[in-house]
Parts: C-alpha cells; structure tokens; sequence
C-alpha cells in the first residue's frame, strides 16, 4: 500500500480502504469523519481536491459524495506512487441529505458544492453562499436525481406550447 | 464613493461565451466579483445517463466547442478504464498527434480572442486564419470542422489518409513561419506588454489553494501537467518540455499559451518521426449491446486550459450511470477569477477573464 496512507485506518474507526480500479484508492468514511480525514490526507500531501461529485442511489436511498484528491508534488519526482488519485466516498441519507463543507480545506469545494447543492439537493453546513449555480427554476426532486424525468419534465414543461398555426386561426 | 452593481455580460463585446460577471464596483474598482453561469447548462452528464456507451461521443465533444477533442479522449479514457480495453500503439500517436494539433487550434482561437479583446484586430484575423488551415487539417482528417468525433475507446475511428503527414508538416511550417510576425506585432508589442503586466496576477500560492492548473498554475512557475504526471496516449515516448514563466500575470499565462503552441509544434514533428505501423483500433463488442461491468474511475488529461478529469461509473448496463467532468474552467472561471477580478480595473475584467482562458461550455456542461 501507499505508505502516505499507513496509518488511516486504525486513526479512524470504520474507514474501508481498497484498491479503485483504475490502480488508485477508494477510502468509504461515515459523513461525521468526512472531514478529518480529508485533513488527514492534506497532511500526507494530497493537496489537490480535483472535483467533488456526487452520486444517487436510489435502492439504498442514499447519496453519495466522491471527493477526488492527488498531489500536486512541487518538486518532488513523480515516482509511480505518487500519480496516485484517491476517491473518498462518504454517504448521506437521500430524505436527509446533509454533509459539512469542505471548503475550510480546499478553496475549490465551494462551486462543486454549490453544484452538488443544486442538482442533487445535498445542503452543505458552513457553505456562504448555497445559491443557485446553473439554473433558475425551482424544481421540487433536485433534476440531477435519479427519480427526476427528464424526457417526462421536457414534455410537460414544453409540450405545453402550442405549434405554430394551431391556434384560433389568428396567425394565418 | 457610492457603490453600484455593474453587469458585466453575456452581451457584452469584452465577454468571449455566454457567461456573466456581477460586479460590484466603486468608481472603476471591482470591490467584489460574483460569476454567474448557466447561460449554456443543457445537463449533459444527465442525458448521457440515457445514452448507450457509444453514443455518448457527439454529446462530450459539445461541452468544449473550442476543444472538442480533448473531451473526446478522456471520455474514450473513462470507457477504455472501465472495460479493460487495451489502445494499439500506433493509434496512442495518432492520439497524440491529433490532441496536440487541436491544443494549437484551440490556442489560436483563444489568441483571436485576447488580441480582438486588447484591440489588436490584424493579429487576431492572422490567428483566425491560421485556426482554419488547422481547421482544414481536421476536415480532411475526420469530416468535421468544429466537432470531429474522431477518438473512440480501443483506438481511433480511422488512419491519417495518404500524404496527410506531408501536408500537416506544411501546414504547421506554415503557421510557425508567422512566429516572429506575432512576436513582432504582438507579444513584443508595449502595448500588449502594458496592458497585461501585473493584471490579474495570482500568486502560486492562490493558484495551487483554488485547484489551479494549466496555464494558471504554469504560469506561476509550477510545470504541472498531466500530460508528464500521467503519461497517456504517446507523451512519454519524445522528449518535450513544459513551458513556463514565473509572474502569475495576464501576461505570463498568454506567453505561456504562445510558448506552449510552439512546444506541441515541435512535438508533432518528434512523433511523426517516431510513428511505428499497425492497426489504429482495437475491435470493440457490438455497441448497441455494448455492457461494461460495474465500477467507477477516474482519468485524467491535459486539455489545452489545464487539467480535465472524469469520474465515470457503471452499474454494469448498457449506459453510463453517472458521468462527471471535472473540466479546468470550472476552478479557473468561478473560484479563480472571482478572486482575480478583486481590486482590478472594471477595464480589465474583459483582459483578465480572457487571460485566465475561460471557456463558458465547458463550466455550465
């Protein structure tokens, strides 16, 4: 294994580490430890939060967080172990979704957040400005969802307008 | 002095896409800056949710109009991971070919766009111009100008066409024999230097903090770049280097990009030399019953803007179950220039955006 990640999992109670199949690592953690693991991590030079995604699972009714970090290694060679990319998952509850903000460790977090916000309805505590990123509507299942149609939602929402000359004969 | 809230877009002749900044302002200070996108969200990574494998490749390449292909290659990345598909080695140069040959279009549009943005009319139709005989290229090499569809997994669609080596080696020579009238008129204009020094500066420190990377970052002095932490494709069989500057202003990342476009030049020239034979694809199963087994990855490249990264899973169906990018302007456009923008002229916002190589389609997907 990694030697920068001997040690995580007796430091922290629950935390699942196996090989990701890409020949990186994928760490599963409670959402209450989410936190000070990636802190963890920062510590052992994964300095480089490449994304933060989310995924739904609906059977489970959960969804869960993926938060994709490597190291940025200035100066240092990249040596085999050090391409590394580690996948932290950590999963909420679908009806409850709520996760802490990860943006006093990284800068980034804060527009995937507002994304993951947005589309998958995860409120993140301690995030400024949960705002809307991308749209203005208001939709009551979160559209990035796996229960939310989109072929369904297309048709109700645009079916509605009436084709060009269907009217009361006005527009002849 | 009072403050007021200015908007800066999407119709505006500084903003290059449709994007928008609020600004808030004091006289022509930016005190705060708040990016606005969306302006193109089409929810991509969730129709691809409702698409076969294969035919996700027309929809990836459409979130970069600029520099469709590197998103081609890193979807094919994702898809070649998750199936165990193994890419002949031939068609790893042909990959790399075509990327490099798409990062100097991609790079001459984004030079029409700073040079038309500082008002440098004649340099940025010379870049144009010199974008469609790239363009060309593609057109003879695909079918397509703009969206080619050309990378897909196990390979790539077909060989370069007979005397296509010749004619890309005189295109190239073509555009590179402008080098010094660009220098010239442009990149050792004091014009171009005035403006753009100590403008949008971002310290390495910032850009490292906000997930900089690509020009943003290599122009603070850090020479990271996928394409040598992660070799794909062809990178690691040639020699090349990655250029960089150290200022961390509008300045250093154009001179960066210029630099870059003359680095991928010579690095065509190295891997046309260094092509070996064989089949330029792999045969892939029936993709109408196209099933990968369940699992999740995540690949990474370097587009011609920084680092692009995807996070694909299969739940073992016939489609992508979840698809996410991770392309470079979304750091650089939202998190990086609403810092960069603060304190700054509300002249420079166009300069300073332009500079950081935003591409709105890529950031709202």
């Amino acid at each position: 294994m990694d030697r920068r990640l001997q040690g995580l999992e007796e430091a922290f109670d629950g935390l699942d580490i196996e090989p990701s199949r890409d020949g990186g690592k994928r760490l599963l953690v409670d959402r209450g430890s989410v936190l000070s693991l990636l802190s963890a991590l920062v510590d052992r030079g994964f300095d480089h939060l490449h994304m933060v995604s989310c995924v739904d699972w609906p059977e489970q009714k959960e969804l869960e967080l993926v938060y994709i970090l490597s190291a940025y290694n200035l100066g240092g060679s990249f040596e085999e172990e050090h391409r590394d990319v580690v996948m932290v998952g950590c999963r909420v509850p679908r009806n409850r979704p709520v996760a802490v903000s990860a943006i006093r460790l990284f800068e980034c977090a804060e527009p995937y957040e507002r994304e993951i916000h947005e589309l998958f309805g995860v409120r993140f505590e301690g995030h400024p400005r949960l705002t809307p990123l991308f749209l203005d509507r208001h939709y009551e299942t979160p559209p990035f969802r796996k229960d939310f149609d989109t072929r369904q939602y297309v048709e109700d929402f645009f079916g509605r307008v009436p084709p060009v000359g269907d009217g009361d004969g006005e527009r002849t | 002095m009072r403050e007021l809230e200015l908007y800066f877009g999407p119709q505006h002749l500084g903003m290059v896409g449709n994007f928008s900044i609020t600004l808030k302002v004091e006289g022509d200070r930016v005190l705060e800056a708040a990016a606005n996108p969306g302006y193109l969200h089409r929810g991509f990574e969730k129709l691809m949710e409702q698409r076969s494998w294969i035919k996700n490749f027309p929809m990836v390449c459409r979130m970069n109009v600029i520099e469709p292909d590197s998103m081609e290659m890193i979807y094919a990345m994702g898809v070649e991971s998750l199936a165990g598909l193994q890419v002949p080695e031939r068609a790893q140069f042909v990959r790399s070919i075509y990327l490099e040959l798409a990062r100097v279009g991609s790079h001459l549009f984004g030079l029409w766009a700073y040079a038309n943005m500082l008002g440098f009319d004649t340099v940025a139709q010379w870049a144009m111009y010199h974008r469609d005989l790239v363009l060309d290229l593609f057109e003879e090499l695909t079918g397509g100008r703009v969206y080619h569809i050309y990378i897909w997994p196990g390979g790539v669609r077909r060989d370069f066409p007979e005397g296509f080596e010749k004619r890309l080696v005189e295109t190239l020579h073509s555009i590179g024999g402008c080098v010094p009238d660009y220098n010239g008129t442009f990149f050792e204009n004091r014009l171009f230097r005035d403006r753009a020094r100590n403008i949008g500066t971002v310290t390495r420190e910032e850009a490292l903090g906000m997930g900089g990377t690509g020009q943003v970052l290599r122009a603070t002095g850090v020479p990271y770049d996928v394409r040598k932490i992660e070799p794909y494709a062809a990178y690691d069989r040639v020699p090349w280097e990655v250029p960089t500057r150290e200022d961390g202003d509008a300045c250093s990342r154009i001179l960066v990009v210029r630099d870059e476009m003359i680095e991928s030049v010579h690095m065509i020239f190295k891997l046309l030399d260094e092509m070996p034979g064989g089949d330029v694809y792999n045969r892939i199963p029936n993709p109408f019953k196209w099933r990968i087994p369940a699992g999740e990855t995540y690949v990474r490249c370097e587009s011609s803007r920084g680092e692009l990264g995807l996070y694909l899973v299969s739940d073992g169906g016939e489609r992508p179950y979840r698809a996410h990018f991770r392309t470079p302007s979304f750091p650089h456009g939202l998190t990086v220039l609403e810092d960069a923008l603060r304190g700054e002229s509300i002249s420079d916002v166009g300069n300073i955006m332009i500079s950081l190589y935003v591409v709105a389609p890529e950031i709202d997907r």
